[in-house]
């Protein structure tokens, strides 16, 4: 078997505590005392879907963060393509596409082709390329008549899309995404799923690590469960196995059980 | 490699050039402010005037050419303690900071490719006020050394370049404005020879004065513009300038660094 495109060995994250007032100010000098993630480990194989799920405050975004080199972990090593991320970020950029499930991260008074083609070119990506890289996904993601309008004037919907394309400009071999769906229509989450599978995964063999809440589209995308539970790494597995191991007809079921959770507050609060 | 790293700090300015350009309006309106600004020290420069002050001037300066010198070169500590600082609030406040972090390119270059802009529009100000004043106030150029000036522009901004990154870490950590920034900028409009000379200060304020760039940078501005001082005359001035910038920006560049580790650690990097 070939070495797994990523390895998360005994992470370990530990936030000041949050601090108002006056107080706030110093909490960059406090000591980190408060557990995001305690001692978590797994493997993901080149080509893997991992799907992380638990509740809001379980570790999905802290461990993403840590793998997208934007955090450094407390204790314990990851390894992204051989590389690790708190000592070699720039070799992990490399490899990465992020998105942390946001409708921002553009400059509102660029167009969106603009916008694109200044990240593409800070991820080193030859104008050329770009020239054909960015409608072809335009097209793929349905936002073609959106390249030459100003991104404040498109939709959260369509920026969340940008953010996507933008994380796939440079065909990662690993990408990380945080709640890739959250603010699309049924109807344009279902079409991401699905050009996810067929092209992402299927065709370009990309590694994937995923957070959602959204149970169908864990099942339909993962094909393995990372259930973390207060920073803690509860049961890793497929789908089936997660159901089978919890005597479930359903994951829903299969996550309560396993949790001790109401499935429940796997939904997000309406905003 | 350091091709690449031109090649992206062109991106940045690029990227500043075309917001800028969605905004037309400001363009007209800096070039009517500058020639307010040039009328309003010709004028007032008319009702200043002292035995002891026109001692301390240049020889054949007047105290207009003198004042506005040191207004329009002030803007460069403004634009230096301003331009990098502001690069990190901007992308923080518009969700841009973590995207651009995620790309190939390291934050010292995006700091650095973010500052470009604004130092090239302060150029191109300061240039449009001593337009005014040459064309319609008698500001004097014909003695000045524009080499030595240009030598001077870029100790300068060297010097005063690493003020601005210590901003930046400042900003990085507690996240609002800094009051250190605008405590220096108070105390170089004192005592940093903006209006008037150093010399007719009390002796002590006048040693406060000698440990601040602007200082420097303003005493060889103005010899080179004004009374058109050859590079071996300004010499000192600039190597106290380059010695600032030899101090200040490894410090300022171990701090940011310091700075943005911390944040990776507390997990405040993109907090507001």
């Amino acid at each position: 078997m070939s070495d797994p495109a990523i390895t998360i060995d005994s992470l370990e994250k530990y936030f000041p505590p949050a601090r108002s007032g006056w107080r706030a100010y110093v909490q960059a000098f406090s000591a980190s005392t408060v557990p995001a993630l305690c001692g978590v480990s797994f493997d993901v194989q080149r080509g893997e879907a991992v799907a992380l799920l638990g509740t809001n405050g379980a570790g999905k975004s802290t461990l993403l963060r840590i793998l997208a080199t934007l955090l450094l972990p407390t204790n314990g090593r990851a390894r992204i393509a051989g590389f690790d991320p708190s000592r070699d970020p720039s070799a992990v950029r490399r490899h990465l596409g992020y998105h942390a499930g946001s409708d921002l991260g553009f400059y509102p008074r660029l167009t969106t082709r603009e916008n694109l083609r200044f990240f593409g070119r800070l991820n080193h990506l030859p104008d050329s390329y770009l020239k054909t890289r960015i409608p072809a996904l335009a097209e793929q993601f349905d936002v073609r008549d959106s390249l030459d309008r100003q991104v404040r004037t498109l939709s959260s919907g369509t920026v969340q899309r940008l953010s996507l394309l933008r994380a796939l400009l440079h065909q990662p071999e690993v990408l990380l995404l945080d709640e890739p769906t959250r603010s699309l229509d049924a109807l344009a989450a279902r079409d991401f799923r699905r050009f996810l599978k067929a092209e992402i995964l299927g065709r370009q063999g990309t590694t994937l690590i995923f957070a959602s809440h959204t149970l169908p589209e864990i099942e339909y995308l993962a094909d393995r469960i990372a259930l973390l539970d207060d920073g803690r790494l509860i049961d890793f597995d497929s789908p089936a196995e997660l159901k089978a191991r919890a005597n479930a007809a359903t994951l829903e079921d299969a996550f309560s059980r396993l949790t001790g959770h109401g499935a429940h507050l796997l939904e997000e609060p309406a905003s | 490699m350091m091709l690449r790293s031109f090649r992206d700090l062109a991106l940045f300015f690029e990227r500043d050039l075309r917001i800028a350009s969605t905004y037309r309006a400001p363009v007209v309106f800096e070039l009517i402010e500058a020639l307010f600004g040039a009328a309003l020290f010709y004028y007032a420069a008319h009702f200043v005037d002292s035995p002891q002050l026109r001692a301390a001037l240049p020889q054949g300066s007047t105290y207009f050419a003198y004042s506005l010198v040191g207004f329009i070169f002030f803007d460069y500590l403004y634009a230096s303690l301003d331009a990098f600082d502001r690069s990190i609030e901007e992308a923080r406040d518009s969700g841009t900071l973590e995207p651009l972090l995620v790309t190939q390119v390291p934050l010292p270059v995006i700091l650095v490719g973010s500052a470009i802009y604004p130092f090239l529009v302060t150029t191109l100000r300061i240039a449009v006020y001593l337009a005014w004043g040459v064309m319609l106030f008698h500001f004097p150029v014909s003695a000045a050394n524009w080499p030595a000036a240009l030598v001077v522009l870029l100790a300068t901004l060297l010097a005063f370049s690493g003020l601005g990154i210590f901003s930046a870490a400042y900003l990085l950590i507690f996240k609002r404005g800094n009051p250190a920034k605008w405590f220096f900028v108070g105390i170089s409009s004192l005592v940093g020879g903006m209006l008037f000379p150093v010399s007719i200060l009390p002796d002590w304020l006048q040693f406060v004065a000698h440990l601040n760039p602007v200082t420097y940078s303003l005493d060889a501005m103005r010899a080179a513009l004004l009374a058109g001082a050859r590079l071996r005359q300004i010499a000192p001035a600039v190597a106290m300038l380059l010695l600032f910038a030899l101090i200040l920006l490894p410090a300022s560049i171990w701090s940011f660094s310091w700075a943005l580790r911390r944040t990776k650690i507390t997990g405040t990097l993109s907090h507001r």
